[in-house]
C-alpha cells in the first residue's frame, strides 16, 4: 500500500453558518460540522469511518462526492484537487466517485421504475453507455447485485428494504466508479438481511477493484468490512489505524470508551468486561470545547487539553510500540485506559 | 415451561385486517415473566414482537388490528376480559411501556415536568403543584442533572439520551410491576445506549419489577436478559435461558441470526447470511414459516407446522425453560 493514494483529504473543513433575522441575515456563528479532517484512501481498500450521530461523518461523505463544497481544505483525486474543479472537469471526476445512501426507502424515487433509477446516471454521462444498449446494461447490473433482471420495470415499493439497498448499490455502480462512498448502507436493514448486503459489497469490491469509504456507527460492521478505520468525534478524527490497531490496540480514550460500550453478543462475557461509561453528552458542534474536543467527557483530561489542540499523529512516546504506534489525537494516548 | 406469576401470555393471536388481506401478525404466542426477571423478545421487523407488546398494553390500533384469541393473564387476571375503564387503571399504574422514539412519544408543546406530573394528576388526583415536585423527584431518579432547573424545559431542549431517560421516568412514575421496553436504545448512540441500559437494569434491581425487553440487537440481549424468546413470523420459534441460547441454539433461525452478525472481538471471513426474506404476513407459507429459508428443511417442514417442542439434553433429561419450534431440534442441538 505504499503507492500514491487514489484519494487524499487534507485539512477538510465544513462550517454551516448560523444566521439570525429574516431579511438581513446576520451571521451569529457556525456549526463546525467538519473541522480539519485529513486521511488517505488507497486503491482497493476499505476505509471505515465510525462515530456517533452529529460527529460529522455524513458531512465528510457529502464533501467527498461533491454534494457539498468545503469551507476549507483539499480533496485530491489522483493528485488533482477536486475542490477547485468546476464544469466538465468536475463532472468527469464525479463519475468516478459515487455514493450509496443510508435509507433505501427515501433515496429511490417512488415514481420511477427500477430500470429508470439505475439507468439515470447514463443520462448525465452518456459516454459510459450509448442509448441503444442501456437496458441491457441495467439488466446486467441487476444481475450483478443479485436481483432478477426481469424486475427492471418494477417500482421501488415492490421491493423489500434489502432489495432496495441492492438497487441503490446498482445505481452507484452504473458508471463504473473507482470509489464508492457508502453512508450507513446497512443500518436500516434487519440483521439477517444486513449480512447479505455486507457480503455483496465485499464481492463487488473484489470484482471491480473498488475502493470504499464505509461510514457507519456500528463498530462491529465497520470492523468486519474495513482494512483501516478512522474514529471521528465532533468534527475531527480522534484515531486512525488498521482494523487491528484500532480494535485491539486503541490508544485514544474516546475509542476505548466507544469500544467498551458496544454490547457483545456473548452472555458469558457479562460483568467480566471492563466498561467505560462516558458521562454527559456530546457538546454542540456550534460551540465545541477549546483544545481537545473530547476533554469535557475525558477522564484523563489535564489543563493542557484545554489549551492545545492535539494533532492526529503517532504519539512520540508510543513510536515503535507494537500495534499502539498509529495516529492518535491525544496527548496522553496509551493502551492503558487508566488515568 | 413453569407458569409465570406476574404476566402470562397464552396462545395470543392478533391479525390486521387490511385492504391487501388479513395479515396474521401474531399466531399463538405464549410467554411469561416473573417479578425481578428480564425477558428479551428477539425478532426482526415484522416478527410480531411489538404487536404482542401492544396487545398486552391494550394500545393496539383497532381497527385494523384485532386480538382474535388467547389470554393475557396479569397477576392472574385476564386483561382481555377487562372493561375499558378497568384496563385503563392497570395501564400506567401496574403496567408501563417505554417506546423506541422518545422524541415522537413526548408532546413537543408541553414541558417535560408537566408531562411527568400528568401521571400523578390523572391517576392519583394530585394537585399540579405536588405533581411538579414529584416530577423533579423522578427526574432525579433517572439521573437527569439539575432536575429542578430543567423541569420546565421542553422535549426539544434535551438530547436523545436525556429524552429516553424522561420516557423511563414516565414509565416508573407509579411504580409499576412490569415494564415493557420496546427497542428502548435503538435510536441512541452506543455510548448513550450503555448509559440507558445500565440505568434500566439498576432501576429494575431497586424496585424488583419485571421487564420485557423487545429488541433486534443480539448484543443488548446478551448483556441484560435472563431468558429469551425468539420470534419469527408471529410465532415463538425458540425459548431459552440466555446463556444456553447463545451457546447452543436449538432452532436453525436462531443459529442463522447468531452467525450473521459481525463480531467486534473477531474478524471473520464472509458472513453467514440467511438466504431470502421474512415472509409476507398475508401469505405465510404452509408448514414451518421458516422453511423457504431453512438449510435443514425436509418435506415434513413444508406441510406440518412444528409446535414448540420441549427441548431435552442428549440423555433425554428436560432442559428447563427451553423450547424449539423445529421438527429437527435434536439434530440442530445435538448434531
Amino acid at each position: 500500500m505504499a503507492e500514491e493514494p487514489i484519494l487524499r483529504v487534507r485539512g477538510l473543513v465544513k462550517h454551516y453558518p448560523l444566521t439570525q433575522g429574516i431579511l438581513f441575515k446576520k451571521h451569529v456563528g457556525a456549526v463546525k460540522a467538519v473541522d480539519g479532517v485529513s486521511f488517505a484512501l488507497y486503491e482497493g481498500e476499505t476505509l471505515g469511518i465510525v462515530g456517533e450521530s452529529g460527529c460529522g461523518k455524513s458531512t465528510v461523505a457529502k464533501l467527498l462526492v461533491n454534494l457539498e463544497r468545503p469551507t476549507a481544505g483539499e480533496i485530491f483525486y489522483k493528485g488533482e484537487d477536486v475542490t477547485r474543479l468546476s464544469g466538465r472537469a468536475l463532472k468527469a471526476v464525479r463519475r468516478n466517485i459515487q455514493m450509496v445512501f443510508q435509507d433505501p426507502y427515501t433515496s429511490l424515487n417512488p415514481r420511477m421504475t427500477v430500470g429508470d433509477i439505475i439507468g439515470e446516471p447514463y443520462e448525465i454521462h452518456p459516454e459510459v453507455a450509448p442509448k441503444g444498449n442501456r437496458r441491457a446494461k441495467v439488466q446486467e447490473l441487476l444481475d450483478v447485485v443479485g436481483l432478477n433482471p426481469e424486475y427492471i420495470n418494477r417500482y421501488p415499493h415492490q421491493f423489500s428494504g434489502g432489495q432496495r439497498q441492492r438497487i441503490g448499490i446498482a445505481r452507484g455502480l452504473a458508471l463504473r466508479p473507482e470509489i464508492i462512498v457508502a453512508d450507513e448502507p446497512v443500518s436500516a436493514l434487519d440483521v439477517s438481511v444486513q449480512a447479505q448486503v455486507v457480503n455483496l459489497l465485499e464481492k463487488l469490491q473484489d470484482e471491480f477493484r473498488l475502493s470504499y469509504v464505509f461510514i457507519a456507527h456500528d463498530l462491529s460492521v465497520v470492523r468486519h468490512i474495513s482494512d483501516r478505520v478512522a474514529v471521528m468525534y465532533l468534527g475531527r478524527l480522534a484515531e486512525l489505524g488498521t482494523d487491528s490497531e484500532i480494535y485491539e490496540h486503541p490508544t485514544h480514550p474516546y475509542t476505548q470508551a466507544l469500544l467498551s460500550a458496544v454490547p457483545v453478543p456473548d452472555p458469558e462475557a457479562r460483568g467480566k468486561r471492563e466498561r467505560i461509561i462516558l458521562a454527559g453528552d456530546v457538546p454542540s458542534p456550534a460551540n465545541p470545547p477549546s483544545g481537545c474536543r473530547f476533554r469535557t467527557r475525558c477522564w484523563k483530561a489535564q489543563d493542557r487539553c484545554a489549551e492545545e489542540v492535539p494533532e492526529l499523529t503517532v504519539p512520540p512516546h508510543l513510536a515503535g510500540a507494537d500495534g499502539a504506534a498509529h495516529p492518535s489525537a491525544c496527548f496522553y494516548a496509551s493502551e492503558d485506559p487508566a488515568p | 415451561m413453569p407458569v409465570s406469576q406476574l404476566l402470562q401470555v397464552r396462545d395470543l393471536q392478533v391479525e390486521f385486517r387490511t385492504r391487501d388481506g388479513i395479515a396474521k401478525a401474531v399466531n399463538g404466542v405464549t410467554y411469561g415473566v416473573d417479578a425481578g426477571e428480564t425477558l428479551a423478545v428477539l425478532g426482526e421487523s415484522g416478527s410480531g414482537k411489538s404487536v404482542t407488546a401492544q396487545a398486552i398494553m391494550g394500545i393496539l390500533d383497532t381497527p385494523p388490528g384485532f386480538v382474535t384469541g388467547g389470554e393475557i393473564l396479569f397477576q392472574g387476571q385476564d386483561l382481555l376480559k377487562m372493561g375499558r375503564e378497568e384496563r385503563r387503571k392497570v395501564r400506567g399504574r401496574k403496567l408501563a411501556m417505554i417506546f423506541q422514539d422518545a422524541l415522537s412519544s413526548l408532546n413537543p408543546v408541553l414541558s417535560v415536568g408537566y408531562q411527568l406530573g400528568e401521571m400523578f394528576v390523572v391517576h392519583e388526583g394530585m394537585s399540579r403543584k405536588d405533581a411538579k415536585a414529584k416530577a423533579v423527584e423522578l427526574m432525579d431518579r433517572v439521573r437527569i442533572p439539575a432536575a429542578k432547573e430543567r423541569v420546565g424545559d421542553y422535549p426539544h431542549q434535551f438530547s436523545g439520551g436525556m429524552r429516553q431517560r424522561i420516557m423511563i421516568a414516565m414509565a416508573l412514575a407509579l411504580d409499576p410491576e412490569l415494564i415493557i421496553a420496546d427497542e428502548p436504545t435503538t435510536a441512541l448512540d452506543v455510548t448513550v445506549q450503555a448509559q440507558v441500559m445500565d440505568l434500566l437494569a439498576e432501576l429494575q434491581r431497586e424496585s424488583g419489577m419485571g421487564l420485557i425487553l423487545i429488541t433486534h440487537d443480539l448484543g443488548v440481549v446478551a448483556d441484560v436478559a435472563d431468558k429469551i424468546a425468539v420470534m419469527y413470523a408471529g410465532r415463538i420459534v425458540e425459548t431459552a435461558p440466555v446463556n444456553e441460547l447463545y451457546k447452543a441454539p436449538a432452532h436453525p433461525y436462531t443459529r442463522g441470526l447468531l452467525d450473521s452478525i459481525p463480531r467486534l472481538d473477531q474478524k471473520g471471513q464472509e458472513l453467514y447470511a440467511i438466504k431470502g426474506l421474512p415472509p409476507n404476513l398475508t401469505r405465510i407459507p404452509p408448514g414451518c414459516p421458516f422453511n423457504p429459508r431453512c438449510p435443514r428443511a425436509q418435506s415434513v417442514c413444508l406441510t406440518d407446522l412444528p409446535p414448540l417442542y420441549d427441548v431435552t439434553d442428549e440423555s433425554g433429561a428436560p432442559l428447563p425453560g427451553r423450547g424449539s419450534a423445529c421438527h429437527f431440534w435434536k439434530e440442530q442441538l445435538h448434531g
